[in-house]
């Protein structure tokens, strides 16, 4: 196998070990915010520093790969979507740590009701499987499950929209969980841009792949 | 355990009054890749041939300097004994015409006149075509020609020759300058094989390949010894505003 | 441009090109005639006797031209001993040492030697070696010697001395011509000079060597004016190089001016075996070059 080869198999790897971790401490805080365990948050916000050291190396190695090997082609393409997901996966890493800080903050655990009404854990579920499609996506390099991603952006966007109406009504009926409804509208902004992130990440696959670009250009490519 | 197995301390070469290379000194690790690079007529092959005292064969060269081999100083040995322990492999392939593929594999020991059991040399001919992945290619035709091969396994049978003497350094004068893409990307697999035997010095004026292939990268200029340093700081942060030129290709 | 100016044109083109073909066939004419000549005349005179017996006196008819062609042999083989490594070994040292005095001189000695007459040659010889000489050294009557008298190893000698510039030339040329990447490669190999010189670039350039000794031989073999005053010739079958002996061009010499029809038919088939040897050394040389010729 020539040089450049191997290292953008070990490249791959560590993006994927990255994305597995990035998606294990959004999970993690999602767990935390369901069982309101705290210990577990405290857990996430340790984990943040590998998260951000993760990312330097990735960039670092993307670095040095283009310096030393002058990738063409495909293995450009990968290189430049493996940049832009190293920074995409960061920030949804920086979403559940900070998800995780709100839980630690939190004095008390979340109604049932408001859970429900806000519809918080189905968008939260589906943020997470976003994250773990698109890294499907990625390891088997299977565009159509990139693709699918797309749509399931549709329901984040569609909870965070009738967010902001929901929760006036919500904190109406019942004013003592103001707070809690506070916190859970910020999460659910947070959870949106995770959608979004994945999105972008779905999007740079597509691109690494099939050199199409897909951004800025609407739902439907 | 790192040692350094070549090192140079202010060494100068000339042919007659041209001084073409002005007081190096290099450290060059044992087991490692160290590429050569610079634009032409910087004094890097000159200093190459300086390493196993192929230089003082051109009439009118001269050097002076300290240039050692484990610590032995290479101008004090016996010029045999140096090439014995540094091989080079050339620039253009060059087998030698009238040998087959076996003969020029020994043909070290046996143009020097050693004489080796059948067997010791059926060893070492498979030995050597093996560590430069030729032996299944070649192993139903070794009496046939040298020659007849393509240019990228000519010279896989060069550095076959080469190795076949156990040195302990391999000089690489731009060995794939005369070579095709796919035979160099071959050549080049060659080089992270070879590192584990062997300290290979490559002398290229393709800085890609440069940079691909080696440990630690040397930049010479105007015979100078501009740069010295691992290979992906070279690429991405060099120190020397003179190598960034280079390398961006500022001025060729 | 018009057509009766293109048609001039036209046959000035193919009336040059026609002349240039009966030149050509001209220059083949003389060798034709020649071949065809001596053929006719000796092909009837040669049979087994012919090759083995001595020629015989005046007036008895039958004899051979066996002593003029163990003769030859004998004095060809001879010189080659001589000239072919005095010849290779400068040949290599030319080839080596481009630039320095002893190779200028040697340089042009080859090129004189190439042009000197064959009789002065002859005569040289003559002088070192078949008149007696003898050298005094120094003071109890030490001398060096040489009783003189015609032999064969002075026709030799003098054969040698015109086998050498062709040789030595060839050696070099072939030399020279052989990529400086073949020593290079053997003495990054560890081989010391000498073993590069004559295990890799000699045998390498082997096939021009041998040809330049070969066309060498070629040309010796008909030279007569050297001999004339050294191997001066015998009419009887001898085998001491330092003696007299006879050789095919001397018979010829001799026997062809001479008044008796036997021995002018000696002197036709002498001819014809001297042309046969020759065109087969000549082409010899071409099939042996050809399939030892190095692909490089």
């Amino acid at each position: 196998m020539a040089q450049i080869e191997t290292e953008l198999q070990l490249l791959k790897t560590e993006a994927i070990n990255m994305w597995s971790l990035v998606n294990s401490q959004l999970s993690k805080a999602r767990q935390s915010f369901v069982t309101f365990d705290k210990d577990l948050a405290r857990e996430v916000v340790l984990k943040e520093k590998r998260v951000n050291g993760s990312e330097l190396k990735i960039d670092r190695d993307c670095e040095n790969i283009f310096a030393l090997f002058c990738p063409v082609a495909i293995d450009l393409r990968f290189l430049l979507a493996v940049l832009k997901i190293n920074s995409n996966l960061e920030r949804i890493g920086d979403i559940a740590e900070g998800v995780a800080k709100y839980i630690i903050d939190a004095e008390s655990p979340f109604s049932e009701e408001l859970l429900k009404v806000s519809r918080i854990l189905p968008m939260y579920e589906e943020s997470v499987n976003m994250l773990t499609d698109t890294q499907d996506a990625f390891e088997k390099e299977d565009t159509i499950l990139a693709r699918s991603v797309f749509k399931k952006d549709d329901f984040l966007d569609n909870v965070n929209k009738s967010s902001h109406k929901v929760l006036e009504e919500y904190i109406k009926a019942h004013p003592e969980e103001t707070s809690q409804a506070l916190w859970i509208l910020s999460t659910i902004r947070k959870l949106e841009r995770v959608g979004d992130q994945a999105k972008n990440i779905a999007e740079e696959i597509i691109f690494y792949l099939e050199a199409k670009v897909l951004k800025h250009k609407g739902k439907f490519a | 355990m790192e040692s350094t197995i070549i090192k140079s301390r202010n060494f100068n070469a000339s042919f007659g009054t041209n001084h073409v290379v002005k007081n190096v000194n290099i450290d060059i690790p044992r087991n490692h890749i160290i590429a050569v690079m610079g634009p032409s007529g910087c004094g890097k092959t000159t200093y190459l041939r300086c390493i196993n005292r192929m230089h003082e064969l051109i009439p009118g060269a001269t050097s002076n300097g300290e240039m050692k081999l484990n610590e032995e100083d290479v101008y004090q040995m016996h010029p045999i004994f140096v090439r014995l322990k540094i091989g080079m492999v050339f620039q253009r392939p060059n087998p030698f015409p009238n040998l087959s593929i076996y003969d020029n594999v020994i043909a070290g020991y046996k143009l020097n006149g050693i004489k080796l059991p059948k067997a010791q040399r059926d060893e070492i001919v498979e030995r050597s075509l093996t560590k430069v992945a030729m032996w299944k290619e070649v192993k139903d035709s070794l009496q046939k020609k040298g020659s007849f091969l393509s240019g990228g396994q000519q010279q896989r049978l060069c550095i076959a020759r080469t190795v076949a003497m156990e040195p302990e350094v391999i000089l690489f004068d731009e060995p794939t300058s005369a070579l095709d893409p796919i035979s160099t990307s071959t050549v080049e697999e060659l080089f992270h094989e070879l590192k584990t035997n062997y300290t290979l010095i490559i002398v290229t004026h393709n800085m890609q390949q440069a940079a691909r292939v080696s440990d630690k990268t040397a930049f010479f200029f105007l015979g100078e010894l501009v740069e010295y340093d691992e290979t992906k700081t070279m690429f991405t942060n060099p120190k020397d505003n003179r190598t960034q030129n280079y390398i961006t290709g500022r001025f060729s | 441009m018009d057509g009766k100016n293109i048609k001039l044109r036209l046959g000035k083109s193919y009336g040059f090109q026609w002349l240039i073909y009966v030149l050509a066939f001209a220059c083949l004419l003389p060798l034709l005639a020649i071949l065809f000549y001596i053929v006719k005349a000796g092909i009837t005179k040669i049979n087994w006797h012919f090759l083995v017996n001595i020629p015989k006196p005046v007036g008895e008819s039958g004899g051979g031209i066996a002593n003029a062609l163990v003769g030859s042999i004998i004095i060809i083989l001879v010189a080659s001993i001589i000239a072919i490594p005095i010849g290779i070994m400068a040949g290599v040292y030319l080839s080596e040492n481009r630039r320095s005095r002893l190779a200028y001189w040697c340089r042009l000695s080859t090129d004189i030697l190439q042009g000197v007459p064959s009789i002065v040659v002859g005569i040289v010889a003559y002088f070192w070696l078949v008149r007696p000489w003898s050298i005094p050294l120094g003071i109890f009557h030490w001398h060096i010697t040489n009783k003189g008298g015609f032999s064969a190893v002075s026709g030799s000698f003098a054969l040698a001395i015109m086998m050498l510039p062709i040789i030595v030339r060839s050696t070099e040329e072939t030399l020279k011509l052989l990529p400086d990447t073949l020593k290079e490669a053997a003495l990054a190999l560890g081989m010391p000079f000498h073993r590069v010189i004559f295990k890799v670039i000699v045998p390498v350039g082997i096939s021009g060597i041998l040809s330049g000794v070969m066309l060498s031989v070629a040309r010796i073999t008909g030279e007569t004016a050297p001999l004339l005053f050294t191997a001066f010739g015998n009419p009887y079958l001898s085998v001491n190089i330092g003696k007299p002996m006879q050789s095919l061009p001397l018979l010829i010499f001799n026997y062809a001016t001479s008044p008796y029809t036997d021995w002018l038919n000696l002197a036709w088939g002498a001819s014809l075996i001297l042309l046969f040897w020759v065109l087969f050394l000549n082409i010899f040389t071409k099939v042996i070059t050809r399939k030892w010729k190095v692909q490089l």
